[in-house]
């Protein structure tokens, strides 16, 4: 069963590969990921996630993401704000 | 610019202003900043001789004080150097900040001289981490880095500085920085109150607690909950001291190397108050076996732990001060339980009547303890001894037992000590080391001459590594493979060739006076115990195997008889 995951990070070194780390560590294959701008320090993340063996809990994964620091998961993306910004 | 600091003097002064008292380091090249403005600065700064050294004795200075560990090292080798000390402060939660040299931001990315990308390398081990390009956001960004290190679940913090940042000047002075203090999830009420209801359900009640206990300051919270409902304790190997050994509702340590009357109690209980543990498999044995009948309240600061790897009847998320605080069940009758798992305590107590007239280290590490007291803490390398002072030894305080626990670092045991000494200058600091984990970081007893730490050491020598060949022996049909060290050095001779007393015992009867004479020293003192290789530690359960199936060979009675 894939999940899709939407988190904002940081323009700090090594969010990107410290939660992309972390995803495939806790056990967790990545199958897509997608990043946008939102803003000049901020930009978004969405990856889509699988378990790679029956007993890794989405809900640990997602625990184990939200104590990092340097990002925050949402909801919702925040694609579409951040395309008209820059268009405009 | 004379008036204007550079990055590396606002890395000395926001060390200061934080509070920090010592470090633990070794210099180099691009860190040379850094100790340009340590020189004179007044913060006491312990030169060891190996940078894992530092990370070790950062580590348990903060395990000893419950402060921030604070280490550093240059970039490249020194950095890396730092990696397997960091790595233990997260496995074991112990806050630590650790402060790296790196190149100059213009050679970052082209394999400058001793460039390492430590960032990079240690992203799965810490709890956050910065590469400092700014020298300006270096008081911010270190007076984050202490908040990040203790607040919530404590761990590691890294900040690596590039040698150019801090040797610039800093025309306008930041100051630290203001961040919203921490505060911890509070606990939901109708948990408490399911909590509540669970443990008055229960004809068969157990605490299980690990080292978040100590961690989260609880150990009152805890005791005072234990004696409002007489429910029975077992504890993780970071747990101990927590309770009380000499406790009689305490059972012992759960586990691989558990007593039986706490594996027992587990097997049997019907309800685990889990509180500051992890449900590590050093701890459980066969998940699916362990704790069959019992429901589970799990209480942590961390709410990844929570279900991660045992559904919990209820999770409680929250500080366990609060939430210990919080549980006033209203208890039934629950002295037929207490009194079983008294029985088995008796039933199953250790045994000290070895044969012979060779030193038998689980009672001399007994002894030891007693003797101490309660100013008594051990540092622990990591082997078959680590095993036996946590069955064998006596802890009437918590901070006391400083060991290896997720990580089971070899060597960490003498540095270790190092630090521990530092922080409680007046207590019996026992590093208790075998001879495979002591030749890791031997170097260190180069700092304890340097400084005249009058660290105690232990040494228990069966000239082998002993648990690998426990093993071996058990489950690899005796193939004994590369686990022979008949070939040590003289450790009394290396250990005087450092400056530190030394002298050795081969048999029981010296063993009493030996210990006196180590407890008396106020100088940095090593007693060689040499110990018959062939012994054991028992219990054991097999690896894989449920927590009910311990295996146990005495000397009177072959193994597998139980």
């Amino acid at each position: 069963m894939s999940h899709l995951i939407h988190i904002e990070i940081d323009d700090l070194d090594g969010t990107l590969l410290r939660v992309l780390g972390l995803i495939e560590r806790r056990g967790f294959f990545i199958d897509a990921i997608e990043m946008y701008p939102i803003d000049e320090k901020t930009r978004g993340l969405s990856v889509t996630a699988r378990a790679k063996e029956s007993h890794r809990r989405i809900e640990t994964l997602l625990a184990q993401i939200d104590r990092l620091y340097g990002l925050k998961r949402v909801a919702e993306p925040r694609k579409a704000a951040a395309a008209q910004k820059l268009s405009a | 610019m004379i008036n204007q600091p550079t990055g590396a003097q606002l890395v000395i002064s926001t060390l200061r202003a934080l509070g920090v008292d010592i470090l633990f380091g070794y210099p180099g090249g691009a860190i040379m900043p850094i100790y340009d403005a340590l020189a004179g600065s007044g913060l006491t700064h312990i030169l060891v001789r190996h940078e894992q050294g530092a990370s070790f004795a950062a580590d348990a200075y903060a395990r000893a004080t419950g402060k921030v560990g604070v280490c550093m090292a240059t970039s490249g080798p020194g950095a890396t150097n730092l990696i397997t000390g960091i790595a233990n402060a997260y496995m074991d939660s112990v806050p630590m900040v650790c402060i790296t040299g790196q190149v100059g931001t213009h050679l970052l990315g082209t394999d400058g001289f001793q460039e390492v990308d430590i960032l990079g390398l240690t992203l799965p081990i810490v709890k956050h981490s910065w590469l400092v390009r700014d020298p300006a956001e270096i008081p911010a960004i270190l007076s984050r880095a202490f908040q990040i290190a203790q607040e919530g679940r404590p761990g590691p913090v890294l900040v690596d500085i590039p040698k150019d940042v801090a040797a610039a000047f800093v025309k306008d002075v930041p100051t630290t920085g203001e961040f919203p203090s921490w505060q911890p999830p509070q606990p939901n009420d109708a948990d408490i109150k399911a909590a509540e209801k669970l443990i008055e359900q229960s004809h068969k009640p157990l605490f299980y607690i690990g080292g978040g206990v100590e961690m989260a300051f609880a150990v009152p919270q805890l005791r005072a909950l234990m004696d409002r409902t007489g429910i029975p304790v077992v504890s993780t190997l970071k747990g101990l001291g927590a309770i009380p050994t000499t406790d009689d509702l305490f059972l012992g340590m759960l586990g691989m190397h558990g007593t039986r009357a706490a594996n027992i109690a587990v097997q049997d209980a019907d309800l685990l108050i889990v509180l500051g543990a992890r449900f590590d498999d050093r701890a459980t044995g066969k998940l699916s076996a362990f704790a069959p009948h019992a429901k589970v309240i799990h209480v942590d600061i961390d709410a990844a732990e929570i279900n991660k790897l045992r559904m919990a009847q209820v999770g409680i998320l929250g500080d366990l001060k609060i939430v210990l605080d919080g549980l006033h069940p209203k208890m039934q009758d629950i002295s037929l339980w207490v009194a079983k798992c008294k029985s088995d305590k008796k039933k199953h107590a250790f045994r000290y009547d070895a044969p012979g007239t060779g030193i038998y280290a689980p009672a001399l590490l007994k002894l030891l303890s007693e003797k101490a007291g309660d100013k008594f803490v051990a540092c622990c390398d990591v082997g078959q001894h680590q095993m036996w002072v946590a069955q064998h030894c006596q802890f009437l305080q918590n901070r006391a037992h400083l060991t290896s626990g997720g990580s089971g670092a070899m060597g960490y045991g003498l540095p270790a000590g190092v630090g521990a000494k530092l922080a409680l200058p007046d207590h019996h600091v026992v590093t208790v080391s075998g001879d495979g984990s002591f030749m890791m970081n031997i170097q260190e007893m180069a700092t304890l001459r340097r400084y005249g730490i009058p660290l105690k050491i232990v040494l228990l020598d069966n000239s082998s590594l002993g648990l690998v060949r426990q093993w071996q022996r058990l489950f690899y049909e005796e193939n004994y493979s590369e686990i022979d060290l008949s070939d040590n050095p003289d450790f009394v001779v290396v250990a005087q060739a450092f400056g530190l007393d030394a002298f050795r015992i081969t048999s029981r009867d010296e063993v009493d006076g030996a210990l006196d004479r180590l407890l008396a020293a106020d100088k940095p003192t090593l007693l060689h115990i040499l110990i018959d290789p062939r012994e054991n530690v028992w219990p054991l359960v097999p690896p894989g195997a449920s927590n009910a199936e311990m295996m146990e060979e005495r000397w009177d009675e072959p193994l597998d008889s139980y």
